[in-house]
């Protein structure tokens, strides 16, 4: 261990000390900051009820579907359109206008049009993801230098070929950089989309516990959705090591 | 003879100012079999465009290219750039093999005759390395392996050595002209240094500047292993200096 680490593991159990000892001696409210060691209580109580693997559970529904929705698309729509001039210009004044909009502005429409169950909480997901994939993968094939294009035509690739055998792989990188933020998005939406009309998913376990002033029971929520965040970024770039090995440093 | 160009001319269409700008003008060239033919001239010569037009990546404007020895449609050329041109995502092995990949060779057979140009172009060992693991003097072996996969009759080159230190580049000129004596092929280099063209050629070709035209073909007889510092291969690069340095001048006069 390095002194760099030292460093941050000093920082981080030394303020979480504080932080319970400042709460013991009512320094801080419960209300405000519940103590680190009530935050972790409520949680394994939350885990053996079942309440807060079920509520994960939902969530996670949601998220991996949407997700799913979203980047396939995302992928697709990206490849054809860095490949395939008309398709590009199909798209562009779509991407152009619905890009900057707050996916979650979207939500009270899929409302409407999907209903209250899962659909609209999917569909707002993969909207949201679709478009940084969709964005990045165009980045991607864009990127690839020509002279590979035309090096592979020497060597006889057919246009199809080239497609999955230079375009796809030379996107690769941009397109797990759009998978990356894709699923940061994912979460974001999942827990706007779960504080309206349902009754399950972690982000309503979370608001109905604000609702409650159940403080520890909020912290126990951000917590675990600071811990998606942590597994879904180490499933992408475990993912990425798989997929693009030639991304390695050399030594 | 292996390749006829007759009449062969390329004129670009400059899209933002409507200028129509001439990059090849009437060449008409035969190419033997089995020689190390150079086509050499100053920057902007067009003599890129003209090896584009051979590997058949870029259409020419008028005349035209023929392969009287052609049969079928097999493979007749393949490129070496001067950026070598290697797929990142692919392996040394992976990028040799890509031409016969794309032409459904099995894989089986592909790897083996992949296997032994690696060991023609000395780079055995390493097989499963990518490209960016690889120095520039390397990266060229592999583009020059890759090219040779799919046994065409004709190489061509575009100042594949342009990029490398003068130490590399002097070790893969040595190199280029044994696999050229190896494998019998056909070579057809491109480049701007008058040292290159007199130590690998069989015949030069001179181009003029703007538009590209031959100016000269020049025969150069000499045995190998040839140095730039002996008599003949002076005279003879005295010669080329008087006759591009002409080219050049214009060329910056333009």
């Amino acid at each position: 261990m390095t002194a760099s680490h030292l460093r941050q593991l000093a920082s981080v159990v030394g303020l979480l000390v504080l932080w319970q000892l400042l709460v013991q001696t009512g320094k801080l409210s419960e209300l405000f900051l519940p103590a680190p060691l009530s935050v972790l209580a409520s949680m394994w109580e939350m885990t053996r009820s079942g309440q807060l693997p079920w509520a994960v559970l939902v969530s996670l529904n949601r998220v991996l579907q949407g997700f799913v929705y979203g980047a396939a698309a995302g992928i697709v729509l990206g490849l054809l359109a860095g490949a395939v001039g008309w398709i590009e210009d199909v798209l562009d004044p779509w991407v152009a206008a619905v890009y900057p909009i707050p996916k979650s502005a979207l939500f009270p429409l899929f409302l409407l049009w999907f209903g209250l169950g899962d659909a609209s909480k999917i569909a707002t997901i993969a909207i949201g993801v679709l478009f940084l994939v969709l964005v990045n993968t165009i980045t991607g094939v864009r990127s690839i230098s020509p002279v590979l294009l035309k090096a592979a035509r020497d060597l006889g690739a057919t246009r199809i070929q080239i497609f999955t055998k230079v375009i796809l792989p030379g996107a690769l990188p941009n397109i797990f950089t759009g998978l990356r933020l894709g699923a940061g998005m994912a979460l974001i939406l999942v827990f706007i989309t779960e504080i309206e009309a349902t009754k399950a998913g972690l982000g309503f376990l979370l608001w109905e516990a604000f609702q409650l002033l159940d403080t520890r029971k909020v912290f126990a929520g951000v917590v675990t959705f600071g811990l998606l965040g942590v597994a879904t970024t180490w499933l992408l770039q475990w993912l990425e090591r798989v997929g693009c090995p030639w991304l390695q440093r050399s030594n | 003879m292996l390749l006829a160009l007759r009449d062969v001319g390329k004129t670009w269409l400059i899209k933002r100012t409507g200028e129509r700008v001439v990059a090849l003008q009437s060449i008409s060239l035969d190419v033997q079999a089995g020689e190390f033919l150079i086509f050499l001239g100053p920057s902007g010569c067009g003599k890129s465009t003209l090896l584009q037009i051979i590997a058949g990546l870029e259409a020419p404007s008028s005349g035209e290219i023929r392969f009287p020895q052609a049969r079928g449609h097999a493979k007749l050329t393949s490129m070496v750039f001067q950026d070598y041109a290697l797929f990142p995502w692919r392996t040394v092995l992976g990028n040799v093999v890509f031409g016969p990949e794309v032409r459904h060779v099995a894989r089986a057979e592909r790897e083996v005759a992949a296997r032994r140009l690696i060991e023609l172009v000395n780079l055995t060992g390493a097989e499963h390395r990518y490209p960016h693991e690889l120095s520039g003097g390397m990266r060229q072996r592999v583009a020059l392996a890759r090219a040779l996969a799919n046994d065409p009759q004709i190489l061509l080159f575009d100042e594949p050595l342009a990029a490398l230190d003068a130490q590399t580049r002097r070790v893969l000129q040595d190199e280029l002209l044994r696999i050229w004596r190896e494998t019998g092929k056909t070579f057809v280099y491109v480049t701007h240094s008058l040292q290159e063209a007199v130590l690998l050629g069989s015949r030069i070709v001179l181009m003029t500047a703007s538009p590209g035209r031959i100016k000269r073909i020049v025969d150069v007889p000499l045995a190998r292993p040839r140095h730039v510092t002996g008599r003949q291969e002076a005279a003879i690069l005295d010669q080329l200096d008087g006759l591009l340095g002409d080219e050049v001048t214009q060329a910056m006069a333009l």
